[in-house]
């Protein structure tokens, strides 16, 4: 309060010119994309992105063809809408029992997929992903470094991850998917032995919730075979801003708009990786009646 | 909890002063929060966060509602509710309560988020106190915010309850159906509100009741629950099929009466 009361005093002193400029400082973190409590930028971290409002486009043309592409698109939902649950007939929806979300088998597919690794913090690791041989795999691979960027602050470095895109309908509205029917996911994986691990990000609707993140290890043997890895769901455990919480629970599949399956590898080994991924997908195992693995008794 | 529910509901029932009313609507808001919440799961946190900020609102809707009223006319007494801004702002306090469209968005993901005994509370026990406030003030509401808003619940509860594959959000969705139904004719014959109301609650409570002992919470359970317990899978279809308003069930009563008295008043 008292600094604002200075700095519009100053205002005046320093001329009319200065004012817009006392003016913005004060809602300069407004106003700006970062977050209020830091703008430093880690050495190795890319240079801050354009403002979303500094990314429109007036162009009139290129707004018609998108109210098009989305007009488009709500048809499609109000028919899918029309059919039953999902976009299927309700049979089909309750008859299940698995269902293939993300194969690779063109460019589009691996455009669904997001890369990152630890040069958004300073780090040295590598990651790619192309499509493998006879575009029937995604080949992720890759340098993992743990090598920890000098900075003063970080003390840990050395991951690589592929995440999904968030699934989006017209109008860039979130996409929600009743995958309760299902209690495993599914992977047809080929891997060089490393660990990885695979987290669930569920797009909780409140802010304070969003750090929160379902995780488990996926452990690939080396070699010429393919394995189809099953993770039951109930396997899942909690954890927020990485850190695994005390008071566990099970992942909730009603309202999966599952923002983010990510595969992430950070097993502290340096060296090269690869994963090669057939698909995965969802599995109803009847054999499966665990429903979660982790004190599920009632503490004090 | 539960004697807190009681309390609250007993309340806002038997008062004749707004702020009364308004208390024992609040201490149900705030008895019912841990019971949602209990499992401490996000979900759960979520629909607990999402009643409070809904009903809290409502409630200080219904406050400033009695407060102009009070302003204009000196008069606090529930019945004699006259100043037309404060009928239209209670009209939108006691949707938003109940879950009337246009405000029942929360209504399904709070009820998705709850267990089904608390989602029980929810849709019989919460509804009863802001009936009663609208069943006091009928006289004095706007019938035609009234039946607009009647008939997009209806509309709303049916379509949307459609391609619905949770159970608890297709009982959301009946329930704001009914409520359109119970609101369509408060103007014109109360009393068919609270018949429709207590044969509503009646049903949805056996329902719920069935849905709780066989733990069936999506339909692909309920698809399986014939092997267990067969008399009860029976008796819910019996139970779905009233709440449905199929003749000669219990269920079509209401609807039946309503559509008659609306005839009469050259509205169906």
């Amino acid at each position: 309060m008292a600094v604002a009361v200075v700095l519009l005093s100053g205002a005046p002193f320093h001329g009319g010119c200065c004012r817009h400029k006392v003016f913005l400082s004060l809602l300069g973190p407004l106003l700006s994309n970062s977050k209020l409590y830091s703008s430093y930028r880690r050495p190795g971290a890319e240079p801050k992105k354009k403002l979303s409002w500094q990314n429109a486009d007036f162009s009139f043309k290129k707004s018609i063809d998108h109210l098009k592409t989305q007009l488009s698109l709500l048809t499609k939902e109000t028919q899918d809408y029309l059919q039953g649950p999902g976009g299927h007939p309700l049979s089909q929806h309750v008859l299940e029992q698995t269902r293939v979300l993300w194969q690779f088998r063109s460019q589009e597919d691996l455009n669904k997929w997001v890369i990152s690794s630890d040069v958004e913090i300073g780090g040295k690791s590598k990651v790619y992903i192309k499509l493998g041989r006879n575009n029937q795999a995604a080949l992720l691979y890759g340098t993992l470094n743990t090598e920890v960027p000098r900075d003063g602050e970080t003390k840990y470095s050395g991951y690589c991850s592929m995440r999904s895109r968030p699934a989006v309908g017209s109008f860039n509205r979130k996409k929600y998917y009743d995958w309760s029917n299902f209690n495993s996911l599914y992977l047809r994986v080929r891997g060089d032995g490393r660990p990885w691990m695979v987290n669930i990000y569920t797009d909780p609707y409140f802010s304070h919730q969003k750090d929160d993140l379902y995780s488990y290890f996926m452990f690939t043997r080396g070699g010429p075979y393919w394995e189809e890895i099953k993770i039951p769901f109930s396997k899942f455990f909690f954890s927020s801003r990485g850190r695994v919480q005390d008071n566990q629970h099970p992942v909730w599949l009603d309202k999966a708009s599952f923002l983010t399956l990510g595969l992430t590898i950070g097993d502290k080994v340096d060296g090269p990786f690869q994963l090669e991924i057939d698909f995965i997908g969802l599995l109803n195992d009847r054999a499966h009646r665990e429903e979660f693995a982790y004190e599920t008794y009632d503490k004090n | 909890f539960t004697a807190s529910l009681l309390l609250g509901t007993t309340l806002t029932i038997s008062s004749n002063h707004w702020i009364m009313a308004w208390a024992g609507l609040e201490i149900n808001t705030l008895a019912i929060l841990p019971m949602i919440s209990k499992s401490h799961h996000p979900r759960a946190i979520e629909a607990a966060t999402k009643y409070f900020l809904t009903q809290a609102t409502a409630s200080a809707l219904l406050l400033f509602s009695s407060m102009i009223n009070a302003w204009q006319t000196g008069q606090w007494d529930i019945t004699q509710l006259t100043n037309p801004t404060s009928c239209l702002i209670l009209t939108s306090a006691i949707a938003m309560k109940l879950g009337l469209g246009p405000f029942h968005f929360w209504f399904p993901e709070v009820l998705q988020g709850t267990p089904l005994t608390t989602g029980l509370l929810l849709s019989t026990l919460m509804k009863f106190p802001p009936i009663t406030l609208l069943y006091m003030t009928s006289p004095s509401l706007n019938p035609t915010v009234l039946t607009s808003m009647a008939i997009l619940s209806t509309a709303l509860g049916g379509w949307m309850g459609l391609n619905q594959t949770q159970i608890r959000k297709i009982l959301a969705f009946s329930s704001i159906s009914h409520l359109g139904w119970m609101t369509i004719i408060i103007s014109y014959n109360p009393k068919l509100t609270l018949l429709n109301f207590y044969l509503y609650a009646l049903m949805t409570t056996a329902t719920f009741l069935t849905l709780h002992s066989t733990k069936a919470s999506k339909l692909s359970t309920l698809m399986t629950t014939w092997t267990k317990a067969p008399t009860l899978n029976a008796a819910l279809l019996l139970t779905l099929l009233s709440l449905a308003g199929l003749p000669p069930l219990t269920g079509f009563l209401p609807k039946w009466l309503i559509i008659q008295e609306l005839t009469k008043q050259d509205m169906a």
